[in-house]
């Protein structure tokens, strides 16, 4: 079973906001994509829904296809109605609707909330009730757009681990919109990364982290450093810069801001910029400091 | 002063001790309340979700034209109306000119675009999230528009009441099409013009009188049902 969008471009208030996607998901893996607002992604994900209509190119998949939304958007009901009424909509016959909206709510962890407004809910109890309703109808091809969106931290690492088994199906196809490196890396075979309406770079995510293919992805995937050099220009993480006072290079602090684990300090070096992560207090602003490079990757001209 | 006191004892008297003409109008008046509101939802809501829901070039025009509808003079509704039921008009066939059947269908005309432009309002403020991902899980578009109905209900309720109202008030279309005949077509707002036409004050205040009682019963009663889903609403929104 295949998720498939051919050349898909799709129109919103007059600008085209995909341009002839290609994409294509097999059975069994999830795909996660990535990019900055306004890129495309949730266009992309109503696209594959028959939720907006293409302007040019076609969607193929087997199978029905259910899609949750980035809001929870839940009726005035009961949190066990608002499954139920999903499995309604589904088709599902109603003798067998309050066992698996049951079934659901219990694997998101919401039982208990079974019978409680929907309007009385926290974000993060909502935002489960509204996955248990997507993933209770079982569908073959299952879209996810931003599940974690309006999360706080600590809720939005336990629901990720919920879901990490929850989405491991080896019967359907996923894809969702994710905002998050940890969270792509979490959950998803695969990683697609859109940058203005198209599909800027697609694989692995140890492969898309790791090596992107260009430095338009590896800016968006936090490849935060830029030094020219004569073979190209090398694009760095904070991990590929080390501060080591028998570095070969010397770089001048021009900004420190702390982080949760230091400082993350940016410093201009000979034909570029890069940024390292330092211990706190971290060097003082303005000063020279000698630093090594770990690697990165080089983008030949 | 005598004279409206006069008018209250004789009012008092009629309530006490109603006689047929008065049982004949309040079942007049019932059945044409009751019908024409029938009608009016069971037209009014399917339009009023189509122009709150769907998205199409004539939606606009529609909105206008059932918002313009709200403010009918009933006079015009019911001479239109009558024009055409006549023996020989068009709908003169039909047979329904200076019946109980006429004035509810004059009546309907006229609290349709009440439950169409309100239940358009009601729908509208839905979010429209919900009905998004109510369409992502599958749901066709009669489910769509049910939920709809469903989270604006208590808008919903409000175009009920109103198109209740104006059938058990309205004068001008149904003395026009139903001809305002005793014990026929009369109903207890129309029968109250007679009254006074006739000098019969105390008669009029006593039909008047029960008019609004009645419709404050009504009124009453729809509002209690409205209010008890707000109150829903609102707890589990707290």
């Amino acid at each position: 079973m295949t998720l498939r969008a051919h050349g898909l471009c799709i129109e919103r208030g007059g600008r085209t906001v995909l341009q002839g996607v290609d994409v294509e998901v097999q059975r069994g893996d999830v795909l996660a994509v990535l990019g900055p607002n306004g890129a495309g992604k949730s266009t992309l994900l109503a696209g594959l829904a028959g939720l907006l209509s293409p302007s040019d190119g076609r969607v193929e998949h087997e199978g029905r296809i259910a899609m949750a939304l980035q809001t929870s958007a839940l009726a005035r009901r009961s949190a066990l109605a608002n499954v139920e009424a999903a499995l309604a909509w589904w088709g599902v016959p109603s003798d067998d609707r309050r066992r698996r909206a049951l079934d659901a709510l219990g694997q998101l962890g919401v039982a208990e909330l079974a019978e409680r407004s929907a309007q009385t809910l926290s974000g993060g109890e909502a935002r489960r009730v509204h996955l248990a309703r997507v993933l209770a109808l079982d569908p073959d091809n299952l879209l996810l757009d931003e599940p974690f969106a309006g999360l706080d931290t600590g809720t939005r690492g336990e629901l990720l681990y919920d879901t990490y088994e929850l989405l491991a199906a080896p019967t359907r196809t996923t894809v969702v919109v994710l905002h998050d490196r940890v969270e792509a890396w979490a959950l998803a075979d695969r990683v697609a990364v859109m940058l203005d309406g198209r599909i800027a770079a697609e694989g692995p995510p140890k492969e898309i982290f790791g090596a992107p293919p260009t430095p338009e992805v590896a800016a968006f995937v936090g490849f935060a450093g830029r030094v020219e050099e004569p073979g190209g220009m090398r694009m760095l993480r904070p991990q590929d810069v080390e501060l080591d006072g028998n570095g070969p290079l010397r770089g001048r602090v021009s900004r420190l801001v702390p982080v949760e684990d230091g400082v993350r300090v940016e410093l201009s070096v000979d034909h570029g910029r890069v940024v390292a992560l330092a211990p706190v207090p971290g060097p003082e602003l303005g000063t020279e400091v000698s630093l090594r490079l770990t690697g990165g990757v080089l983008f030949p001209r | 002063m005598n004279f409206i006191e006069d008018g209250f004892r004789n009012a008092w008297e009629l309530l006490t001790h109603p006689d047929d003409r008065l049982w004949n109008v309040l079942e007049v008046t019932l059945q044409v309340a009751f019908w024409s509101t029938l009608l009016a939802l069971l037209l009014g809501l399917p339009l009023g979700l189509a122009l709150g829901l769907r998205r199409s070039r004539a939606r606009r025009a529609g909105l206008v034209l059932v918002n313009a509808g709200m403010g009918l003079p009933p006079v015009v509704v019911g001479l239109i109306v009558a024009l055409l039921l006549f023996r020989e008009a068009p709908f003169g066939f039909l047979d329904m000119i200076y019946t109980v059947r006429g004035v509810i269908l004059a009546q309907t005309v006229l609290s349709l675009p009440l439950v169409a432009a309100l239940t358009a309002a009601a729908v509208q403020a839905v979010p429209g999230a919900l009905l998004d991902q109510a369409r992502a899980l599958g749901a066709r578009r009669r489910q769509v528009w049910w939920l709809a109905l469903r989270e604006a209900r208590v808008g919903v309720f409000a175009a009920g009441i109103a198109a209740l109202g104006s059938s058990l008030s309205e004068v001008g279309a149904v003395v026009l099409v139903g001809g305002n005949i005793t014990g026929q077509t009369q109903t207890l707002a129309s029968a109250v013009l007679v009254e006074v036409s006739a000098g019969d004050y105390g008669r009029a205040v006593a039909l008047g009188l029960i008019l609004l009682g009645l419709i404050l019963v009504i009124a009453a009663v729809l509002t209690v049902a409205q209010q008890g889903q707000a109150r829903l609403a609102l707890r589990r929104a707290s």
